[in-house]
């Protein structure tokens, strides 16, 4: 990719007493692109968020935004950032309008109307005069994001934004992403969920105890991934087995609890669905348990020692 | 509705000026505004006043070991003088704790750190805006308590004459004058007790340490002052310098207790604040968690050197020369009992020419080992008349008990065997107080 990217982090390294938080981790993000920061839980994400909005200093390598170096006296590198770590955090006993003035005080101040916009872009308009300290987790999330957008940023850094938020909430969300990367603003998103982001993503940076473990666009990770888990259940399991034999492509076990464990990609679950319906054999109910990006997911954050931090781990999970 | 996207180029300028000194105080000042227990002490300092004064008011005694106590009935300003005695004692430091002690702790509180360092302002900003919306809050809730003190006082009591500590009279508005001077004076000292806050805060990211730390500091601080007859290591305590601007209260006003005030103060306030900033500026607000082991021996750490300090305090009140000597305290009671019987008489209706000076041949002496330093004194005032006859002259001694405070300030009173009840019977027939019931005075320890 040409021209000056929005994020470049070469080699970064974290060190907290004994733990090391992270080690040489590169991230590359462009103008409009929505990247998925994954990982477990203490794999490192939100390290790597606070070395970008500046509130921790990496032990090692160097991070531009913009093409400025980020460092502790040049602000200008953050002037176009907004974000959140963890959760939001605001003034319990203001109200969550008066929340918004004091930081787009912060910011320089501006016309209120900014504000305004800001509340109702995250559905939050008619609770803005309520004092935050009654303000629900999933409410927090969508002012935190109100108050990112106060600053009309070019680079979104969002902690796991749908944390807390109901199916609506986070469809909102998703499309204000959405909305936003259309409009050139690069945003990063992190998440210990896949299945929260995939999709909004268009690029993905896994993190697994502190290293990368898989970075690369939305589509590889989609090639890349191994076959879904289902569970089938049908009116004769013994004859499904059988069938499911024949199908290329296709594994079948018993599961134990009256249904089977079915591991095939979509071409191969179509074939398997057909074979049996002309066999005789009725298929009671199909449930998707873990999508290839989750399987691939859970195959890149697992506790098993990395072959070699950086590299992609396709092989590792392929299950064919 | 629509999300305006900054325009391409970061803006380096803006960004600086973006979350300026100006833009975090005006935060700071609403967010202070907006605080129930800043509400209530603003409540506190504007009605406490009038409360007190209601007090008295109902009932007939008065705070007469308070500095200006005796005369409360007498003069508006002397309620505002007793006020600022009682807020000197505990009172100021304790705005200075409420108003700052959580202006940062308040942050971990809430754990906003995050959220205010991601926006345009950067620590020094932070820091600065901080600290000027908390000095503009203890300096306006300190004025407002002397407004409200001096206003309950005139409009209760009245705008009568005061008493100065030399025993002359002060006219309405040279006492207004000096009651504003000595209300502006002791900013000075509460400024420091600030900048002790505004450490606390930063140091302990805990509200409640922040709050009542800068009040415990003056009550150990008032009891340091309390041991020791040396006068140079009482300087250095800051609470201490509360009580300077009373030397103003004299015909004659010296300015040393000031002038030390002044430097200790600002030596408290400069190395508070230094040391805030260093702890802030190296803090990782963002990090990890810091040891409950280490916060343990952090705190075992402060303790035990704040331990050390008292212990050498205590010690260090000897050192030095005793600054309150039979000499001063004969010298300094003597002209001011003159003046004061011939107020005694003006008041009486009895004619005292101008300039009248009567014989008196002093004697004080400190009860208990040391003859030197402060603590109960007996003084006897001899008061020699002249008579026809064969004596040439009669004697008559006033015998005042006296307690001087380590600063020189103290209060005589002798048995109403001597001088009458605290109240007598002026030429109009009105109770008034009887000026040589009780007497209070300061005699310079510095010089």
């Amino acid at each position: 990719m040409g021209g000056v990217a929005v994020v470049d982090a070469r080699g970064l390294g974290k060190q907290y007493e004994r733990t090391c938080a992270l080690h040489g981790v590169d991230l590359r993000v462009e103008a409009g692109e929505v990247r998925g920061l994954l990982g477990a839980n203490g794999a490192g994400k939100t390290t790597l968020l606070r070395i970008l909005l500046g509130l921790v200093r990496p032990d090692a390598g160097r991070v531009e935004l913009f093409g400025r170096p980020l460092s502790s006296g040049d602000p200008g590198a953050l002037a176009a950032v907004a974000g959140f770590v963890e959760e939001p955090s605001f003034y319990p006993y203001l109200s969550g309008r008066v929340n918004l003035e004091l930081l787009a005080e912060l910011d320089g101040g501006g016309p209120p109307a900014r504000i305004d916009d800001a509340l109702a872009r995250v559905g939050l308009a008619h609770r803005a005069r309520d004092r935050v300290s009654g303000y629900s987790t999933g409410m927090r999330q969508r002012l935190g994001i109100a108050a990112c957008l106060l600053r009309a940023p070019r680079l979104l850094l969002l902690d796991e934004p749908t944390s807390g938020l109901d199916p609506a909430g986070v469809r909102e969300v998703q499309a204000l992403v959405r909305e936003l990367a259309a409009g050139g603003v690069a945003v990063v998103l992190s998440s210990h969920q896949i299945g929260e982001v995939e999709d909004v993503c268009d690029s993905y940076t896994v993190l697994r105890r502190g290293e990368v473990a898989w970075d690369g666009a939305a589509g590889e990770l989609r090639a890349q991934a191994p076959a879904s888990a289902y569970r089938l259940a049908t009116s004769d399991d013994a004859r499904a087995l059988a069938v499911a034999e024949g199908v290329p492509g296709v594994t079948a076990v018993a599961s134990g609890d009256g249904a089977l464990a079915v591991s095939a990609q979509l071409g191969g679950l179509d074939e398997l669905v057909l074979a049996l319906g002309s066999r005789g054999v009725a298929v009671r109910r199909l449930e998707l348990l873990v999508s290839p990006l989750e399987a691939m997911f859970f195959a890149l954050t697992s506790e098993q020692p990395a072959a070699g931090a950086g590299e992609p781990r396709a092989a590792e999970v392929s299950t064919r | 509705m629509s999300i305006t996207v900054a325009a391409r180029g970061v803006p380096a300028s803006t960004a600086s000026r973006a979350g300026g000194v100006r833009h975090v105080y005006r935060v700071e000042r609403r967010k202070l505004a907006a605080q129930t227990a800043i509400r209530l002490l603003a409540l506190v300092c504007a009605l406490g006043p009038f409360l007190f004064v209601g007090i008295l008011k109902i009932q007939s005694g008065s705070p007469s070991d308070t500095l200006y106590g005796v005369w409360v009935h007498s003069s508006g300003f002397a309620v505002s003088l007793v006020l600022l005695a009682f807020a000197g004692s505990w009172g100021l430091p304790l705005i200075a704790g409420i108003v700052a002690g959580d202006v940062f702790s308040s942050e971990d509180r809430y754990g906003t750190w995050k959220t205010v360092l991601t926006r345009g302002a950067g620590r020094r900003e932070l820091f600065l805006g901080k600290l000027l919306a908390a000095v503009t809050f203890v300096v306006a809730l300190v004025a407002l308590t002397a407004a409200c003190s001096l206003l309950a006082g005139v409009l209760v009591v009245g705008d009568q004459r005061l008493v100065s500590l030399s025993g002359t009279l002060f006219g309405a508005g040279h006492a207004l004058a000096l009651v504003v001077a000595a209300w502006a004076w002791c900013l000075v000292p509460t400024l420091a007790f600030t900048g002790l806050a505004v450490l606390l805060s930063v140091a302990t990211r805990n509200g409640i340490v922040g709050v009542i730390g800068p009040g415990l500091a003056t009550l150990v601080m008032q009891l340091l002052i309390l041991v020791g007859t040396g006068v140079w290591a009482h300087q250095l305590l800051v609470a201490g310098a509360f009580g300077a601007w009373r030397p103003l209260l004299r015909a004659q006003p010296y300015y040393g207790p000031m002038l030390a005030g002044l430097g200790v103060s600002a030596l408290w306030c400069a190395g508070c604040l230094s040391a805030a900033w260093l702890i802030l500026r190296r803090r990782d607000v963002a990090g990890a968690p810091v040891a409950r082991r280490q916060g343990w021996l952090v705190a075992v750490r402060t303790v035990a050197v704040l331990g050390a300090l008292v212990a050498l305090f205590a010690v260090a009140g000897n050192w030095g020369r005793a600054g309150v000597t039979a000499g001063r305290l004969e010298a300094t009671l003597t002209p001011e009992f003159n003046n004061l019987t011939i107020l005694q008489q003006q008041e009486l209706g009895r004619p005292v020419p101008p300039g009248a000076k009567l014989n008196i041949l002093p004697g004080c002496s400190r009860r208990g080992s040391t003859p030197s330093g402060p603590g109960d004194w007996v003084c006897t005032m001899n008061v020699i008349v002249p008579q026809a006859g064969a004596v040439p002259f009669q004697q008559t001694p006033v015998t005042y008990d006296v307690s001087v405070q380590p600063d020189g300030c103290f209060k005589a009173q002798s048995p109403p065997a001597f001088i009458g009840q605290q109240l007598m019977r002026d030429a109009a027939g009105h109770d008034v107080v009887n000026p040589l019931y009780t007497i209070y005075g300061c005699l310079n320890v510095l010089r």
